[in-house]
């Protein structure tokens, strides 16, 4: 008997508890169209969520990138050191890749040829994921090759190449799908050392977390890097690209399909109003005398309307507290799947839906309960004491 | 003065074309410490006098005045004040609320008003009935003599100076009818206040103070 002893002391509260308790079967009945509801909102905003997240991680090697090259009011070519070094101050705690290019052409013993972009840099593992040997840390020697070049070629890991006249052993083999550059060519990862001759980098890469932290810095950066001079024109002292349009076309697309997937669900929830708002106009008729001697005592009209209207809210917590469990149930076992990691469920990105679905629970079956309670507390208390 | 007071009042329904003159001048008092009785036939106004007396209806033409304040103009808001602190009803049917225990139906008309806690007026109430011993009972663990008992302990707990009783013993066996008059006789005295009923029991007529004759909406 706890929660009745605390419902004591609010009146609407301990009434309308006591009024659900008197048809457990029709409370269920009517909690369940809500439960039904609230699922249909929680776990298709889950998913949502769940579906945005894999593609972003999917697709994140491309926009989470942020390519610096000279800009063309520079008076230098290519990015110097120190520009470099202020890039990194100025952007904080990301990955800062600075690297030369160049091309070439490699070949295999039985005299195959084939052009690769030639890339010297220090931080591999950054930039590289390797499907054999390894990506180091620091690529002070040796070599990465792309896989689809090694294959054709017949390279295999600790193979000898030849570029500028010295010979590098191949580390690893980088997987051919990764991001926008490339262009179908093979790539040849080197040592910065293989390239000192340069005085300047041609280009520096900036790996952020996420699509959004790529535009931000990109857009720290240009600030700091290219003034606008007096006569409002920018002085581009470095060129800094990100791809924010193709970060928010994907935004824009999950967000479609989110709206989508949440205009689903909230068919449902309207469903499930109208089963509360006929629950309650039944409920009232029912007990139309009851509310006519509650009126007769001196019982206020504001009374009655919070009593049922606490009922409804009731109906709704109820069914909405057993959707939300049900739906942290779903979202656990989805983002076991597709994020392989079920305690994402509890971050606020997802777990928000649980508290909107709650949230639309009681609100939509507080709407419901507003036609009959209304109808109910302006009942005249001699119709309605003649049942 | 008198705690109730109608005076020349006139009451009109319209049902379909027909109109329905259902009080016709009717004069009516009632003090303190009287018990009243409202007899007549069927159809011949006395419940349509009851809500009145008890401010659920309002009267097409006349004055009601109620501890010599006139009420009739009242909205139904203020109608429902006066009926929070001023009047206690019982019904024919005990009207109680099955999910709630003795203790909390009479506890029901101030239940909502957290300022002032009447359970131990309620508790004393239903002692005071001889209920005692049934305060966590539930009405369908109560006899229909038990059940009335608590609807007049509920129709008390407000401390109010009109109890009006539409057929007090309608649903009861001639033994029970006579203690339930009993205890409104005792009661009416302890407390002080005018009860108004309305009846066909002749059983009644006797403890009653002074009889009042409705005949198609008349006064005799």
């Amino acid at each position: 008997m706890g929660i009745t002893e605390l419902l004591w002391r609010f009146p609407s509260a301990q009434m309308a508890w006591r009024n659900l308790g008197r048809n457990r079967i029709r409370t269920a009945l009517a909690s369940l169209g809500i439960v039904i509801g609230v699922i249909s909102i929680a776990s298709l905003g889950i998913t949502g969520v769940a579906i945005q997240q894999q593609a972003t991680s999917d697709l994140g090697s491309l926009t989470n990138e942020v390519t610096i090259t000279s800009g063309e009011d520079s008076s230098t070519a290519g990015v110097t050191a120190d520009q470099v070094d202020e890039v990194r101050n100025v952007a904080g705690n990301v990955d800062v890749v600075p690297q030369y290019s160049d091309a070439t052409t490699i070949s295999s013993r039985n005299g195959q040829e084939e052009n690769v972009s030639v890339i010297g840099l220090t931080q591999a593992n950054v930039l590289y994921d390797v499907s054999a040997g390894e990506s180091p840390e620091r690529l002070q020697s040796g070599v990465l090759l792309t896989d689809s070049t090694a294959n054709q070629l017949g390279i295999e890991i600790g193979d000898p190449i030849k570029y500028n006249g010295q010979m590098y052993r191949v580390r690893g083999l980088i997987e051919s799908d990764q991001g926008f550059g490339g262009g179908g060519r093979g790539q040849l990862v080197v040592p910065e050392s293989a390239l000192s001759d340069r005085d300047n980098y041609d280009s520096v890469t900036i790996v952020t977390e996420d699509g959004d932290a790529a535009t931000e810095i990109a857009a720290i950066l240009r600030d700091h890097f290219n003034e606008e001079t007096h006569n409002g024109e920018v002085d581009e002292e470095l060129s800094i690209t990100d791809y924010s349009d193709v970060q928010e076309n994907i935004n824009s697309f999950m967000n479609t399909l989110r709206l989508a997937l949440l205009g689903i669900g909230s068919i449902s929830l309207v469903v499930a109003s109208v089963a509360i708002l006929n629950v309650m106009l039944m409920s009232t008729i029912e007990r139309r005398g009851e509310i006519g001697v509650l009126r007769a005592v001196g019982i206020r009209r504001g009374e009655v309307l919070r009593m049922i209207l606490t009922e409804a809210a009731f109906l709704g917590a109820i069914g909405g507290l057993a959707g939300v469990l049900i739906s942290l149930v779903i979202g656990l076992a989805l983002f076991r799947v597709l994020a392989g990691d079920a305690m994402v469920v509890f971050e606020w990105e997802s777990a928000r839906y649980l508290v909107y679905g709650f949230l639309f629970a009681i609100g939509a079956s507080v709407v419901s309960g507003l036609y009959p309670a209304w109808k109910a507390a302006n009942d005249r208390p001699v119709e309605a004491l003649r049942g | 003065m008198s705690v109730i007071a109608l005076t020349d009042v006139v009451k009109r329904y319209q049902t379909g074309h027909e109109t329905v003159e259902a009080l016709k001048d009717v004069d009516f008092r009632a003090e303190r410490g009287e018990m009243v009785t409202i007899i007549g036939p069927s159809g011949s106004g006395k419940s349509t006098l009851l809500n009145m007396i008890g401010l659920l209806d309002t009267p097409t033409e006349g004055q009601i005045r109620l501890d010599g304040r006139d009420v009739t103009d009242f909205t139904e808001d203020e109608l429902t004040e006066e009926r929070r602190s001023e009047i206690g009803f019982v019904f024919q049917d005990f009207h109680l609320l099955p999910m709630l225990t003795a203790t909390e139906n009479v506890e029901l008309p101030t239940m909502w008003d957290t300022s002032v806690d009447r359970h131990d007026r309620a508790v004393d109430l239903l002692h005071r009935v001889g209920l005692g011993d049934r305060l966590d009972h539930r009405p369908d663990q109560l006899s229909g003599g038990q059940r009335q008992r608590v609807a007049i302990a509920r129709a008390l707990i407000n401390e109010p100076d009109i109890l009006l009783a539409d057929e007090p013993t309608g649903n009861l066996d001639q033994d029970t009818g006579r203690t339930i008059l009993e205890e409104l006789t005792r009661l009416k005295e302890d407390e002080n206040i005018a009860i108004v009923s309305v009846t066909h029991d002749e059983q009644m007529i006797g403890y009653a103070d002074r009889v009042v004759r409705l005949i198609d909406g008349e006064i005799q």
